[in-house]
């Protein structure tokens, strides 16, 4: 490459732009390698503030942990370098996901239900009942369709070779697509060359997927009323919800526009109350109804539980999947998907030590500045060690918890993510990245080509989370 | 159908854009005026800040009421909740509430406002005089685009509603200060007044084009106050405004009932009413200050009916 990456340095990890230097790219590269070459750095840094101008322009904003009016509201940093999938890897993530989720999803109605995986001895009862995601409100129910979870976006990573592993499951309203697709936007809006003679598969079906998704779930209706239910401006992923009910068409709503009535939710509007059939919530399940779960909270609708449970009413997706994404029954996915499916795991999992389990515990314990630790209840790269960046202090303090607490972690060997090449302080460094698609499951199964590629946009760093200052950037599934 | 908490929001999107609008203009005016003004003569500030009701506080805050106080304090204080930069933050955050509902020509609109009012934005760099009109401007061109891209429905209804009372106040407003500012005493009424001074209100008040369009003779007191209240086809004027809110109430609720009419439907109905056959003559020998008066009492309780028959349930 003579200009745009002259100065270039892959990492040690896996690097998906270039095999070794910058002078081996991988053949599925070098079309978009010579695009950008011939833009040069210069031009990609102009446009890549024209690009935070427009989406600072369309609202693609969100609020850091404070309130107020004054709260500091900021997007989600951009890089405009894209990250390519080849479309064979990309029909093979697609079935590994969709044969995850099956198995999910059979996997939340039976333990909610006949609980043979724990009669026949697969899953620990005591591991599934001290799950903070388990809600016993929800036993012997069988939501719409038989099935639990509508919308969850998937973290996979890529480790030192290249393969592609499973790294959470994030079952209990996901975010982040909205800027998957807000993404997509900026990239044809601001590098429309890029994409011109390339076969880029298109995303923007993901609105229309999502609303026949709850459009299936009201079975007692051809013409259901579907709300989006949000906590409001403060939450940080406010942007998304806006733009989902935009794109959508339907309501956004927040709890207080709601209310239960003899067995049914109405809408509060100017001419009276509205029925509504399904609720695309995007609130946790402690704050859905305060009469039901956590009584403090003023984000939901008191009663609604029981209106969802007389099947008056569709939740997407229907509290008590959280139990799924527990990062400790996490480590069962594997033999779920043997268990219910008979078939072996598409896209493996990343080995993980359950500190529950005493010998598992002691190899940990032992090993914890080489261990990535995470409680097991937490999202967002919150409650996490990880062992070769932290101090003894930290480790100790983990040590500490591990051993008051050791139901609620897990440790997993530290990988190195995958790099792309990304706009560092105007210059091009190896960054970090992660995949997270979104998959769908109304009546049938839809998996979003690509998904939001997080990426680590400090140097060195391997935290992708907005909330840790990472940033994203647009993914294409490349090929005929 | 529309949500409750979503009617209220476009009402208020509209009532605070409406209102930065019409502050901007009193600004702009009055700044430019002032330039007109000898040394020591009558200066046109406080009477803006005794237009939006909010003396008391300022008094406190300002002891020393400098003019630049005053400009300050109703463009960019954020202490203000009545301040330009205040309006355009809590339409901002309203218009964020609902952004589902309104399109999205609408929203970047609003939005792109907000962040050039944001310190070391781009409003600010330029002459006052600029941002004032610019900001005028901005508003103006979010009630073209609402009308331009939202269907004709509730939503764009209470969009117009809140527009519309807030104008007719504010143009109520502008007369009631500036008409006691430019007649030092009650026995000069009718008298010949300093022009300029006549001409600055009617353009504080978005009216001198029109006005000089329907009115051929010199500029007078009673010509003025007929024009800016009792106007019939002027957007602006008190009456045009008025039937405006009472024929979009009477859309919105499209339900009559022969039973006896409501609160909210007799104070349209009697307001719209009294504003089209009163004479300017009958106003003025009774009080123009108690009429405005009694009409800002009046649009405080109509506010109040409309957030009780159709925000609150």
């Amino acid at each position: 490459m003579k200009n745009m990456f002259s100065s270039y340095q892959p990492k040690n990890s896996f690097d998906e732009y270039f095999k070794d230097n910058v002078n081996s790219a991988r053949e599925i590269l070098i079309p978009l390698l010579s695009s950008l070459d011939n833009m040069g750095l210069e031009e990609l840094n102009r446009n890549h503030s024209a690009a935070k101008k427009l989406l600072l322009r369309h609202g693609a904003t969100f609020r850091l942990n404070d309130t107020g009016l004054k709260g500091t509201e900021r997007i989600l940093p951009f890089d405009p370098l894209p990250r390519i999938i080849s479309k064979d890897d990309w029909v093979t993530l697609e079935n590994g996901l969709k044969q995850r989720l099956e198995a999910i999803d059979l996997f939340l109605d039976d333990i909610y239900n006949s609980q043979k995986i724990i009669n026949d001895g697969i899953i620990p009862r005591e591991l599934i009942e001290s799950s903070e995601g388990w809600r016993p409100q929800m036993i012997g129910f069988k939501p719409p369709l038989n099935k639990w979870c509508q919308i969850s976006g998937l973290d996979l990573i890529r480790d030192r070779k290249g393969d592609w592993h499973v790294l959470e499951d994030n079952l209990r309203c996901p975010s982040g697509v909205a800027y998957f697709l807000e993404n997509r936007l900026v990239m044809k809006n601001i590098f429309p060359n890029l994409f011109s003679g390339r076969i880029v598969k298109p995303i923007d079906e993901y609105p229309s997927y999502l609303l026949k998704t709850l459009q299936e779930l009201a079975v007692w209706t051809d013409t259901p009323k579907i709300v989006l239910l949000t906590p409001g401006i403060f939450n940080s992923a406010y942007f998304e919800h806006s733009y989902l009910a935009q794109e959508m068409g339907i309501q956004l709503v927040q709890g207080h526009d709601l209310v239960c009535n003899d067995d049914y939710v109405y809408l509060k509007t100017t001419s009276g109350l509205k029925r509504v059939d399904v609720i695309y919530r995007r609130i946790d399940d402690d704050f859905l109804d305060p009469l039901n779960f956590r009584k403090d909270s003023c984000l939901g609708v008191r009663g609604l539980l029981d209106v969802f449970k007389a099947g008056h009413v569709a939740l997407a997706n229907a509290p008590g999947t959280g139990i799924a994404d527990d990062k400790m029954i996490y480590s069962f996915v594997p033999k779920m998907i043997k268990y219910y499916l008979d078939e072996e795991i598409i896209i493996k999992n990343v080995e993980t030590y359950i500190c529950h389990y005493q010998k598992d515990r002691e190899y940990v314990l032992e090993n914890l500045s080489k261990l990535v630790v995470k409680s097991v209840a937490e999202a967002g790269g919150y409650g996490m060690l990880i062992g070769p960046h932290s101090t003894t202090a930290e480790i100790e303090e983990f040590a500490y918890k591990i051993k008051k607490n050791p139901r609620n972690f897990i440790a997993q060997p530290t990988l190195e993510l995958s790099t792309v090449p990304s706009l560092c302080d105007g210059e091009l460094y190896p960054c970090h990245v992660d995949l997270r698609p979104y998959i769908l499951r109304g009546k049938d199964s839809w998996v979003s080509p690509g998904g939001l590629t997080r990426v680590a946009l400090k140097k060195g760093s391997l935290v992708v989370n907005s909330s840790q200052g990472g940033g994203c950037k647009d993914t294409w599934v490349v090929g005929k | 159908m529309l949500l409750s908490r979503v009617a209220e929001s476009l009402y208020w999107i509209n009532r605070y854009l409406e209102r930065a609008e019409n502050i901007s203009r009193f600004v702009e005016v009055s700044e430019a005026m002032s330039l007109d003004c000898p040394p020591g003569s009558a200066e046109p500030w406080l009477p803006l800040i005794d237009a939006s009701s909010d003396r008391e506080y300022f008094d406190k805050r300002f002891p020393e009421k400098k003019p630049d106080d005053v400009i300050n304090f109703l463009i960019r204080d954020r202490l203000n909740p009545n301040s330009i930069i205040s309006c355009i933050q809590m339409a901002r955050e309203n218009a964020r509430q609902i952004r589902d509902v309104m399109t999205t020509e609408m929203w970047e609109q609003i939005n792109i406002l907000y962040w050039n009012m944001q310190e070391g934005e781009s409003i600010w760099n330029k002459p006052r005089q600029e941002q004032l009109s610019e900001i005028r401007r901005e508003c103006q061109l979010f009630y073209g685009i609402t009308d331009a891209t939202l269907s004709k429905d509730l939503a764009w209804r209470f969009s117009i509603l809140g527009r519309l009372i807030e104008r007719a106040d504010k143009t109520s407003r502008i007369l009631d200060v500036k008409y006691y500012l430019l007649l030092p005493s009650l026995d000069e009424l009718g008298g010949v007044l300093d022009e300029l001074q006549w001409i600055a209100l009617l353009r504080s008040a978005g009216a001198y084009q029109m006005f000089r369009k329907a009115v051929q003779n010199s500029i007078k007191p009673n010509s003025v106050a007929r024009f800016l209240l009792l106007d019939p086809i002027f957007p602006r004027s008190v009456r045009y405004c008025l039937d405006g809110i009472s024929n979009t109430l009477k859309t919105i609720d499209n339900s009559p009932s022969n039973e006896n009419p409501s609160e909210l439907e007799c104070m349209r109905g009697l307001l719209k009413a009294k504003w089209s056959y009163i004479r300017i003559e009958d106003i003025i020998n009774d009080g123009l200050h108690e009429a405005i008066d009694s009409l800002q009492m009046d649009l405080n309780k109509l506010n109040d009916l409309i957030q009780e028959k159709y925000f609150i349930n």
